[in-house]
């Protein structure tokens, strides 16, 4: 079959009008350039749209021609492997599964996908991996931010007691009382089960008897027991792969503003978790959640947060809003 | 200043000279650059290197670059032939993983195990390597980039790269940046100077003068735009709070606390976003002509006819297009910016036949990687 092309000699940047004669007995002849060469010297390079197909001769010398068809033809002639990647862009069927591929992946992983993966990978990693993590983190806190607690005896005693129940004496959660004045009232929960409660927390319990921050350490153990920051660190890594791939050239804002939504949305989903597991531990122990509410109101007006009840800050959160927290324990408090 | 300017003599002369010649023969034969590419064709090359690179975990996602890049490439014509891609995804891919591992220690270090000395030293390892990055990056791109069987070459040195970085780092901290843009005429020269189609040397002559009037302009009419949209909109906004605040908190007094916010919000997206897209092609537009204009292979010019206005307003269109789509128009967006600045530019030269080749070489694709990964601009 004789083919139309161009010939660059690859010494120069000449161009060359040349034929190329694709013979039965498997050789590529150029008679005006004294090329004869066997079929399998040369390289096709797989179709690219309509683009001028590039083949490669031996020493250098490179062909193109616009005569794709011909080409394809030439392959299947000889019998030569032909690139599937052309045969997958030029069916529509198979564009279109693309299409819907693509979409549904993407929509799978940033819904619950990335939640399933997290998950798997969640309980694949061994225990000890978490601890050493855990143990470097809280390490890393104690230098700084977090101080020696200036809780009474009495009150420590207390709140231990209600831990020691709460994780029915499992050795593998620890209480830790510190006073962290930067950080504020707050508690956290490290993937060993290592359980941090600040002073500033427990200053603003209204409860004698601290049935608030049993609920609070019950929130904390619910984040162990999900195995949250785990999961949190994964979706992270997976969704920003996921956008950064989709949005591909408007890297710098497209990217980053969803990561933060999806993301924050992501940890409101862990505190609610959270939160249902800390109701759940609550009744079993025969303690009414109205006390977590009361001191969510605490926070609240700690915070005042409350001035915060717009659309915006409801997607911005990371927590769910105070208020709506207030009425989930609330409900809860008033079914018991 | 003056100082600085003549640091490298030779070179100037050279410049000079070459200036001078290009500017003599004002007839020259001006091609422009054509682009054959079109959305469709593009689009199905696109979604399915993103349906493969899923497949197989991001593995294909070295192909898939080549691919793409390659399908520009090949739609790109000047004089009737086209440029070709010769990256290898073997290579690109090698240099995905190493990049890209890298990055996952340090995110893994500062935001997970709080080690901040293994995290910074991480980081200050990348920043050492930074200058000798950017140069492998721009030399990948250029080997990787033929015209008519003849590669392009780029001889630029990796101690050259230290040398400017260093001291335009030092230059930048002391002006607090008031010496930026001589800052990237050096830029442009140290790439550009060092740069080869085969036989053929590119040499750069713009002058430090005339960036400092692009940034003075861009500055200028970034800001009276900014300045009229801003003025508009807030006309409309107390308008519309004049005409329905009362009405919708006669219904219900909370509502409009609420609607606010989301008023905010969407105007922030369909005003701020789209001008940042703007900015962008308008500063792409200006440099690009710039650069265009003040660089010439021997004696054979380059010029860039593209109108800044117009590319950014093709920015920010593709950008809300893209936005509105899903992504699924950025095949066409890409496309659309591309062909506009192609067809802008034009580029004369006497005899196409005339250049000898160095034949092709590989090397490393870390660099690339890296300028890629991060979004890096380096402007080719």
């Amino acid at each position: 079959m004789l083919i139309d092309a161009l010939l660059y000699d690859g010494k120069s940047s000449k161009e060359h009008k040349v034929t190329l004669d694709f013979t039965f007995g498997r050789r590529v002849k150029i008679s005006s350039h004294d090329i004869d060469v066997a079929l399998e010297d040369i390289v096709i390079e797989s179709r690219l749209g309509n683009t001028p197909r590039v083949i490669e001769f031996p020493n250098g010398v490179r062909c193109k021609s616009e005569e794709n068809d011909k080409i394809d033809q030439v392959l299947l002639d000889f019998n030569l492997n032909k690139s599937k990647t052309h045969k997958i862009e030029s069916s529509l069927g198979l564009t279109l599964g693309s299409v819907f591929l693509t979409i549904g992946f993407v929509w799978f992983m940033l819904t619950g996908g990335a939640n399933y993966t997290a998950n798997i990978l969640a309980n694949i990693l061994p225990q000890t991996t978490l601890e050493e993590v855990s143990t470097v983190t809280l390490n890393q806190l104690e230098k700084t931010l977090l101080k020696k607690s200036k809780l009474s005896e009495r009150q420590e005693s207390i709140i231990q007691a209600h831990f020691d129940k709460l994780t029915n004496g499992d050795s593998r959660y620890k209480l830790h009382f510190r006073s962290a004045p930067e950080m504020g009232p707050n508690a956290f929960a490290l993937p060993s089960g290592d359980i941090v409660l600040t002073d500033q927390l427990v200053a603003l319990s209204r409860d004698n008897n601290f049935r608030d921050i049993l609920g609070v350490l019950a929130h904390e153990k619910g984040h162990v027991v999900e195995k949250h920051s785990l999961r949190m660190a994964i979706k992270t890594g997976i969704s920003s792969v996921i956008i950064g791939y989709v949005t591909g050239d408007i890297s710098v804002i497209a990217s980053t503003i969803p990561t933060i939504l999806v993301n924050s949305s992501y940890s409101r989903d862990f505190e609610r978790e959270a939160d249902a597991h800390a109701v759940k531990e609550m009744k079993k122990m025969g303690v009414s959640t109205i006390y977590m509410a009361n001191l969510f109101e605490a926070l609240a007006k700690k915070h005042e947060e409350l001035k915060d009840d717009s659309m915006v800050g409801s997607l911005m959160a990371s927590h769910p809003l105070t208020s709506e927290r207030i009425e989930y324990f609330k409900k809860h408090a008033e079914n018991n | 200043m003056e100082e600085l300017i003549r640091d490298e003599d030779g070179v100037e002369s050279l410049q000079k000279k070459v200036q001078d010649d290009v500017s003599k023969e004002t007839e020259h034969d001006f091609k422009y650059f054509e682009f054959k590419g079109n959305a469709s064709e593009y689009f199905r090359i696109w979604i399915v290197n993103i349906a493969l690179s899923i497949l197989t975990l991001g593995i294909y996602s070295a192909w898939a670059k080549v691919r793409s890049n390659r399908y520009m490439y090949a739609n790109t014509y000047l004089n009737g032939s086209n440029f070709e891609y010769n990256a290898d995804p073997v290579r690109i891919l090698i240099g995905r993983i190493i990049v890209v591992s890298l990055y996952a220690l340090f995110v893994l270090f500062s935001q997970y195990l709080f080690m901040f000395e293994i995290a910074g030293g991480i980081a200050i390892l990348a920043l050492i390597a930074m200058p000798w990055l950017v140069r492998q990056a721009v030399g990948f791109k250029l080997r990787n980039t033929s015209y008519r069987n003849v590669p392009f070459r780029y001889e630029g040195k990796v101690s050259s790269f230290y040398g400017f970085f260093i001291l335009h780092f030092f230059l930048n901290l002391i002006t607090l940046m008031l010496i930026f843009p001589y800052s990237y005429v050096k830029f442009k020269m140290l790439i550009l100077d060092n740069a080869h189609y085969g036989d053929g040397d590119f040499i750069f002559f713009g002058k430090t003068g005339e960036a400092y009037a692009i940034y003075i302009k861009i500055f200028v009419w970034s800001s009276l735009l900014i300045f009229a949209v801003f003025m508009f909109f807030s006309f409309i906004g107390a308008g519309l709070g004049i005409i329905f605040g009362d009405m919708l908190s006669a219904f219900d007094p909370k509502i409009s606390t609420k609607i606010i916010p989301i008023l905010v919000t969407i105007g922030v997206l369909l005003i701020y976003v789209p001008f940042i897209f703007w900015n962008k092609g308008f500063n792409d537009g200006y440099f690009s002509n710039f650069v265009r204009k003040n660089t010439a292979l021997n004696n054979s010019p380059l010029k860039g006819e593209i109108k800044p206005f117009k590319l950014g307003i093709i920015s920010a269109t593709n950008a809300l297009a893209i936005f509105f789509s899903l992504g699924l128009l950025y095949p066409w967006a890409k496309i659309r910016y591309l062909k506009y600045k192609l067809e802008h530019t034009a580029f004369a030269c006497e005899n196409y036949d005339q250049f000898e080749s160095h034949g092709y070489v590989t090397g490393s694709t870390v660099g690339e990687e890296m300028i890629d990964f991060f979004d890096i601009d380096i402007g080719l």
